[in-house]
Parts: C-alpha cells; structure tokens; sequence
C-alpha cells in the first residue's frame, strides 16, 4: 500500500543571527493512510519545524516530501498554498484564530479560500460546528470562547476543505487536562470515523498512546525511536 | 477565492479601523478637491474663451492685408525681414482685389475694414471708444443678430448707430430691465450715474465727435505749428446719428478692451464722417501710397471647414491672411501647458496623500501580521493577499476620489462666488470662472484610484510575503 505521506532525509537548517540551527537532520518517515500518528520529544527537537515543512509553511533545506506521490519540496509558492488550502489542514497550540471574525466567520474563510460557492459555505461551516458541539458558539467571537472550544473551532476550520491529513502542533498545550482529554477524544474520533490521516506533535506522550497508532521520538533533529501502539485494522 | 470574497475581506478590514480609514480618506479628498479645482479654473478659462470666439463667429472670420506680415518675425524684432517684404511687389488690396475676393465660393462677405477712436457725446455726458463700420450682411452675424433691444441697420446709409452696454456704463448709466426699477448704490448716485430704461435710450440722438486736420490752420501760420508744445492743427467735427439697437452683454472676455468698437455704424454713412486721412492700425502699413486701397479686408465664410480653402485662395492672390483658426492651435497647446501646470500643483496634496495611504497601510500589516498568516496557513495564495491590501489602497482612492469631487465642487462654487462679487464691482459681467468637464471627473477618479494603488504596491507586496512561520510562532 503505498503511503499517503512519506519523506525522505529531511534536513532543515535555520541561520539565527550568525549562529546555525539545525532543527532537522534526515529525518526519513512514512504514514499509511488513515493513520494516527504522534511525536514527542523535547522542546527544540524540531517537532515543530517537521510539522511546518508538511504543512507547506516552511520549506525544507534538503530531502524530499512526498505527499500523494506529489513533491512537496520542489513546489512553487502558488503550489504550496493550494496544498495548504487542499490537502493538509492545520491546528495550533494557540488556535490563531481570527480575533475579530465569529466561530462561522473563521470557518467560512477558510472556504472561502477553498473556492465553497457562497451559498454553501454558511451551512457546511455550520454543520461542521455542530458536529464538534458548538451548536451554541457559532456567532461567538474568539474572545468569548473558553480554550477548548476555540481549538474545537480551529479544528472545524482545518476540516472546512476536506483534508486528507490533519497537523496537529501542540493542539493541547494551552488547555487543562480534562480539556486536552476531550480534544484529544475529538482527534481520535476524527480519526477513526471520518478516516483522517492526523499526524500529532504532542509533549503528552501518555494521552498520545491512547489514540495513536505510531509514536516517533524526535531529539536533536533526527527520530531516535519509533513505537507502536496500535495497528490499521 | 472569488473577487466579491476579496472586495468582501478589504472593506471588512476598513471597517475594522473605522477612523484611521477615515482619516486616509480625507487626505485623498482634499488631494483631489485640490486638483478638481485647479484644472477647472483652467478648463474654465478655456471655455470662456473658445466660447468667446464662437459666439462672435470668429473661426469663420479672417484678416486680409496687402501683403504677408510675418507677425512672428515683427515680435523678433527682425526689422529687416519687415523691410524686406515691404519692398516686395504686391498686387493692390483695392475695389477689383475685393470684388475677387468676394467672389471666392465660400466666402459670405467681404467688406473694408473700417475703425477709428472716436469721442461720443449722449446728453451731458461723454466717453472715448472705437467706432466700427459694418455692412448690412454683418446684420446675420453675432453678435449683431441678436441684439438685446432695436435692430440692425436698415441700410448702408442709415443714419444709425448700435451701441455696447460698456458704452453706456462710461456714459454713467446703468439700463433697467422693464421689470424691476435697479436701486442705485449711494457711491453710484454721488458719480452722477442714473438709470434709464432702454426706451429712453432708443431713438434718441448721440453726437460722434472726430478729430479732423485743420487746414486752416495750418496755411494761416504754417511755422507756428513745426514748434514743439503747441497745439496740433487739428479741429473737432461733429456728426449726429441715431441709437438704433443695444448689443448684448457678452462675457467679460467679449470686448473688454477699449480697443473694442462700443459703437457701429452702417458701411456708407461711416463717409459722412470727416477723419484723420489713416483710418485704422492697418492704415499704418498701407505704403502704396495710393487712396483707392484699402488697408485691410475683413473676410467671412460660410461656415469654419471652409476657412482653410479660402485663406489658400486668398494667400495665393498675393495677399496676406490673418485668422483666428489658425492661431487655435497654438492656444490650445498653451491651454494644456497652462492645466498641466495647475494640475500639477494640485498633484502635491495627492502625493501628500499616497504617503498617508502608504504610512496607513504599512500600519495595518503590522498589526495585522498574524492574520495575514493564519490566511496562509488555511491556504490563502500571496496573489490573494495581494488583491485584498490593493482593493483596500484602491477603496480609499475611490472614495477619496468620489467626496473629493465633492470637495472641488463645493469649492470652486464658493471660489466663483467670491470672485464674481469682486470683479462685479469693476462692472464685469458675471463670469462663470470654472469647469468641471466629464473628463475631469472621469480623470481624477481613475487618477485618485491610481495613485492610491501605487502606494498600496509596498505594503501589499509586504503582505504577500509575510512569512506564516514566523506570524504565527506563539509568543
């Protein structure tokens, strides 16, 4: 079966100042389709700047990206935003959602981008949310929403155009335990009844194992040790 | 994303900053409330003037003198080349030279050109002017077909005389319409100014006094009059006409210099006016020293396609032609040079603006950073960004653009204002000082937005590269 996602070598180098980083140093992975997958590891392992090179943010230094057999490193910039926009969609650990858009709003832009007819958008963003239980959030402003609710609204927006892999970084890093549970449950769900490939950078590596298939250990730029917990049925 | 997306996202993002939009905008008003008014008072003037010229029917009218008078040479001051073309031989501009002349198809009215200072005198009072002398045709020309009272001559020979409202202002007397009686100013009754209606002025008898040589004096005691200082040997003849018709009150660029004829009399009776052997400036020119030669001719066709073919006929009988047409162009090159430059001046307020433009957007896309990335991240391409920071440029061009319209509307009227009550009280009719043509409004609209979306070209081009990493790195 071939991967929906695979990359080879990756290496990333960043010039701070005149000091060189090298946040990535080959790493060499790939996800089957419908997987769940996570990373841990430290602060400065370089989990970030992974999930930023697949998520079309940032481009890599060397290496490939291969993303439905398509290259993600040798893509123009219109390219790249059209993956954005199409195949990946993206969650934070602070949301950025847009602070003077509603809940609706946020979600609408998105598919505004994704070129949804006008008419559609309204109902699909509402559907979205409401699946996600925020039936009553759907004309609240950013600033009105506790943190899991508006992380719950930057999920719906990262499913607004039907992504085939969903990036999580650090999706429950600003949120209290019993929230991070719930938010973690959604992926999970996610995951295994709409069949969305997530791929995870988590520090929570004891609520990563509950829903993860695979669990890679990233330290100093390179995987050190990949374990796994479940399978594809 | 589909443009009404975009214009959609812009004008949100406007809203947003509500004052500070506000503020930018008004900057590009004024930019271009200052530019509509300068150029109109140009566009303006221009129109006074063509105007002027139509309403005479002076593009179907031409000068013709004995010979080609290379005005541009005179100006040089290249005496020489005067000389020079002086001492040509020219055919004679006399009776037959008119008759051919006449003769030529397209040409309506051929007639002297007659016009001499001349003192009038219509009760006590009196004023100097020029007179002119016109033949019956002129009476289908302007402004001589529409008089404001009487009309034209009867005939050659009548002994009649139309007259400027100018005329009667110098004459101390200031005409009342039939239906209101004009109160006169307290300044105005103390110069001895009165009001007559134009039934009182009709009919009734005006003296044209002319300076005549007096022989006399000049074989009583030839010497005498060779002395510096003494009186010239001239004497002063009187002839009495009629006031039969009142030209209209043109625009103020319509005979306003005293040069102007103030008073026309028939072709025939201008003889029975005894004058000074030269009777006009051309006079001066005329060296063939014969008496049947007129110094120059003034020429009418028929309509202003014509003027072209007739002046070469004319030029190629030897003589020399003068006409207003010709002269059109060259006015209208120093019409643009003269809008350029008061644009141009109005074109500073609007660069003031575009850094405004430009200062408001850069502002924007400071705070605006992480949203810029959060688009990017959910797939929004640089070219859209792009757009949406143009529509925002270009939406405060346009609205600038549209209230400073306004803005040069309202001021060119007050301008209009203020300047007609202060030429009204040197007696100039009320003069429309701007123009607002269509193609102003249209060019400072387009040059509004233009302007606008240049200075947007930084900060959209800003936006688009915004990098999403670091916009969106948690701080």
């Amino acid at each position: 079966m071939n991967p929906i996602l695979k990359t080879i070598d990756l290496h990333k180098i960043y010039s701070k100042g005149n000091m060189e980083v090298r946040a990535l140093q080959g790493v060499t992975f790939d996800i089957q389709r419908g997987e769940f997958v996570s990373i841990v590891g430290r602060s400065g392992s370089g989990k970030s700047t992974l999930l930023n090179l697949i998520g079309g943010l940032d481009t890599a230094t060397s290496g490939n990206i291969h993303i439905h057999d398509r290259e993600l490193t040798q893509m123009k910039r219109l390219d790249l935003a059209l993956h954005r926009r199409k195949t990946v969609g993206m969650i934070f650990q602070s949301f950025n959602l847009i602070p003077s858009r509603t809940a609706l709003e946020n979600v609408t832009l998105a598919m505004a981008f994704g070129g949804v007819r006008r008419k559609e958008r309204k109902p699909m963003a509402g559907e979205i949310l409401e699946r996600l239980g925020l039936k009553d959030r759907i004309d609240h402003k950013p600033g009105e929403l506790s943190g899991g609710e508006a992380q719950r609204v930057a999920i719906a927006r990262a499913l607004a155009n039907k992504p085939q892999i969903l990036l999580a970084d650090e999706p429950t890093g600003n949120l209290d335990s019993k929230t991070s549970a719930e938010i973690i449950d959604l992926l999970h769900m996610l995951n295994r009844k709409q069949t969305v490939t997530v791929l995870m950078v988590t520090h929570d590596e004891v609520s990563a194992a509950t829903v993860s298939h695979r669990i890679f250990r990233l330290l100093d730029g390179k995987i050190i040790d990949e374990k796994i917990v479940g399978s594809l049925s | 994303m589909r443009l009404d997306d975009k214009l959609q996202l812009g004008l949100a993002n406007l809203w947003r900053t509500k004052l500070r939009t506000v503020l930018t905008t008004l900057g590009v008003m004024i930019g271009i409330g200052a530019l509509v008014s300068m150029v109109s008072f140009g566009t303006g003037m221009q129109k006074n003037i063509t105007q002027t010229f139509k309403e005479n029917d002076l593009f179907t009218s031409m000068q013709v003198t004995p010979r080609k008078i290379d005005f541009e040479q005179a100006m040089a001051g290249n005496v020489e080349s005067i000389v020079e073309s002086l001492q040509e031989d020219t055919p004679p501009l006399n009776e037959g030279a008119l008759k051919t002349i006449g003769d030529i198809r397209g040409v309506e009215l051929a007639f002297p050109e007659i016009r001499f200072p001349v003192k009038i005198k219509f009760g006590e009072y009196e004023t100097q002017t020029t007179l002119r002398a016109l033949p019956l045709g002129m009476g289908h020309y302007k402004p001589y077909n529409n008089l404001d009272y009487g009309q034209f001559f009867p005939s050659d020979t009548a002994s009649s005389v139309i007259i400027h409202p100018r005329i009667l202002r110098e004459l101390k007397i200031i005409l009342t319409s039939d239906k209101e009686e004009q109160k006169l100013s307290i300044e105005d009754s103390l110069r001895g100014v009165r009001t007559l209606s134009a039934d009182a002025i009709m009919g009734k008898p005006i003296e044209i006094i002319t300076s005549v040589v007096d022989f006399n004096a000049i074989m009583k005691n030839p010497m005498r009059q060779l002395r510096a200082g003494t009186n010239t040997p001239t004497r002063e003849a009187s002839t009495t006409l009629t006031i039969i018709g009142i030209q209209k009150e043109g625009s103020a660029f319509d005979g306003g210099t005293r040069f102007d004829p103030g008073i026309v009399v028939p072709m025939q009776t201008v003889n029975r006016i005894p004058r000074l052997g030269f009777s006009s400036i051309w006079s001066l020119l005329n060296t063939s020293g014969s008496t049947d030669t007129y110094a120059s001719v003034t020429v009418r066709v028929k309509s202003i396609t014509e003027t072209d073919s007739v002046q070469a006929k004319i030029e190629r009988m030897g003589f020399g032609v003068f006409s207003i047409a010709d002269q059109l162009e060259e006015l209208k090159t120093g019409f643009i040079i003269f809008d350029t430059a008061l644009g141009a001046v109005g074109a500073i307020a609007l660069i003031v603006a575009a850094l405004g433009i430009i200062n408001t957007m850069v502002m924007s896309i400071l705070e605006r950073t992480r949203e810029i990335g959060v688009m990017k991240a959910i797939g929004g391409s640089e070219n859209e960004i792009k757009t949406i920071f143009f529509i925002e440029a270009g939406s405060i061009g346009l609205i600038g653009g549209i209230f400073g319209l306004g803005l040069g509307w309202v001021v060119t009227l007050i301008a209009n204002v203020v300047a007609n009550y202060i030429v009204a009280r040197q007696g100039v009719p009320h003069v429309d000082f701007f123009y607002i043509p269509i193609w102003l409004i249209l060019g400072a609209l387009a040059f509004s937005i233009l302007v606008s979306l240049l200075a947007g070209l930084y900060p959209a081009i800003r936006a688009a590269r915004v990098d999403p990493v670091k916009a969106l790195r948690h701080d």
